[in-house]
């Protein structure tokens, strides 16, 4: 797995490819966590390089959206890939995280 | 000093609730099979308890389909149970009993007695749970002794089609009631991958008859406890669950048992999918490593 981080005006961008799963989870909380912990609270997850997430990953997702809220911030998700959709739906992640088609539609769901 | 040797991850594949979309489970048991991967425990629930019951008293892929195909069939729901209906209807009259099922169960019971016979928990090869739902109280009942007949008819009552089944003088209804996919079981008996193969039920384009419409509606309790169920077991294990949702491609309803092959290759399918990283978590070697994988 490999995490991006690109910085907006009011929003940072992390880009993950591959699995998130038991085997990467740690990582991406870790760098996730970084971030928030950098104060950039404002967070967006490409995840359209992300094909697979398991129960590991889910709970890296949800720690980091409990953390990014916390904080003051929110963390938002893009361009999430069908396989990936249907496991953040089945698990009730869709209903508490906001979702975007795209980068720059999560980018402009942050108020400038 | 001897460095520690990490603890081999116990496998349990968990089987939800899906009638013939259950079948997808002999894909993946097939996909299993060819790997070697040998699974710890089998839960299952509703036609999902069919497989693994199957599974657990060690019948093969192709054993366990002939099996179900001569279960589930339109056979088993043609005769009517008139004496229920009037109880439920006339209930002075015929003396109601406390539920009621359209479906005269005794074709369903002689189906399952030959496909089980007198199998019991005592008799598998691989620890068995199946999930049914407590009338009184409502609660979720893990089985896992006494008759195999007994507890795959308590956990396939469906509500209203079946009438609820006794095991050990409580009344059953179908799992899907409290635990449509009963991962909650595979935690608490200590395993850390969990498969989990589980479905949601379809909602019919049209609803042409009050059957239909209490189908609808049994299936929108059922996929919401899904969700629900689903979303909090994930957070609350602490290895990995890997859920395996097949993909059919078209609808598939309750007897559509002639497409039976397809539901089995799309399970094979999606095991496929999650096989890297099984292997990974399992710390099994790569498939070149292993040397050509017998396929049956």
């Amino acid at each position: 797995m490999d995490v991006v981080v690109e910085q907006r005006t009011v929003t940072t961008v992390v880009r993950i490819t591959g699995s998130v799963d038991g085997l990467t989870a740690d990582a991406l909380l870790s760098a996730l966590q970084a971030q928030i912990e950098a104060g950039n609270t404002r967070l967006i997850a490409d995840l359209s390089g992300v094909s697979y997430t398991s129960s590991a990953g889910l709970r890296a997702l949800l720690a980091t959206v409990k953390q990014a809220r916390s904080a003051g911030g929110d963390f938002r998700l893009a361009s999430v890939m069908p396989p990936v959709h249907k496991v953040l739906e089945m698990s009730g992640f869709t209903t508490i995280l906001k979702l975007y088609p795209d980068v720059e539609l999560a980018v402009a769901s942050f108020p400038a | 000093m001897s460095a520690s040797v990490p603890a081999r991850k116990r496998v349990a594949l968990v089987i939800g609730a899906g009638s013939v979309k259950c079948a997808a489970a002999l894909g993946l048991w097939k996909v299993l099979r060819r790997e070697g991967i040998d699974v710890d425990m089998l839960v299952g629930c509703s036609g999902g308890s069919i497989y693994a019951a199957c599974m657990a008293l060690g019948y093969d892929a192709d054993e366990t389909e002939a099996m179900t195909l001569a279960l589930w069939n339109r056979d088993v729901t043609k005769r009517r149970d008139y004496r229920s209906m009037l109880g439920a209807f006339l209930p002075k009259l015929f003396r109601f009993r406390g539920h009621v099922g359209m479906v005269h169960d005794a074709p369903l019971n002689a189906a399952l007695r030959t496909g089980f016979g007198e199998r019991r928990f005592a008799d598998v090869v691989r620890p068995l749970y199946v999930v049914a739902t407590e009338l009184a109280t409502g609660h979720q009942a893990t089985l896992s002794d006494g008759s195999i007949v007994d507890a795959v008819r308590a956990s396939i009552a469906i509500p209203y089609i079946w009438a609820p089944w006794e095991v050990d003088g409580r009344l059953m209804l179908d799992g899907c009631l409290s635990d449509p996919l009963p991962v909650d079981v595979a935690i608490k008996e200590g395993a850390d991958v969990i498969l989990a193969m589980g479905f949601e039920s379809p909602y019919p384009r049209r609803i042409r008859s009050a059957t239909s419409y209490a189908f609808h509606v049994n299936s929108i309790y059922t996929n919401n406890l899904f969700r629900a169920n689903y979303s909090f077991h994930n957070l609350a294990h602490h290895a990995e669950i890997l859920p395996i949702v097949p993909e059919f491609g078209e609808p598939v309803n309750l007897f559509d048992t002639h497409k039976f092959a397809h539901v089995i290759a799309c399970g094979a399918r999606a095991a496929e999918e999650q096989l890297p990283y099984l292997r990974q978590l399992l710390a099994l070697p790569a498939p070149s490593d292993a040397g050509a994988a017998g396929v049956r």
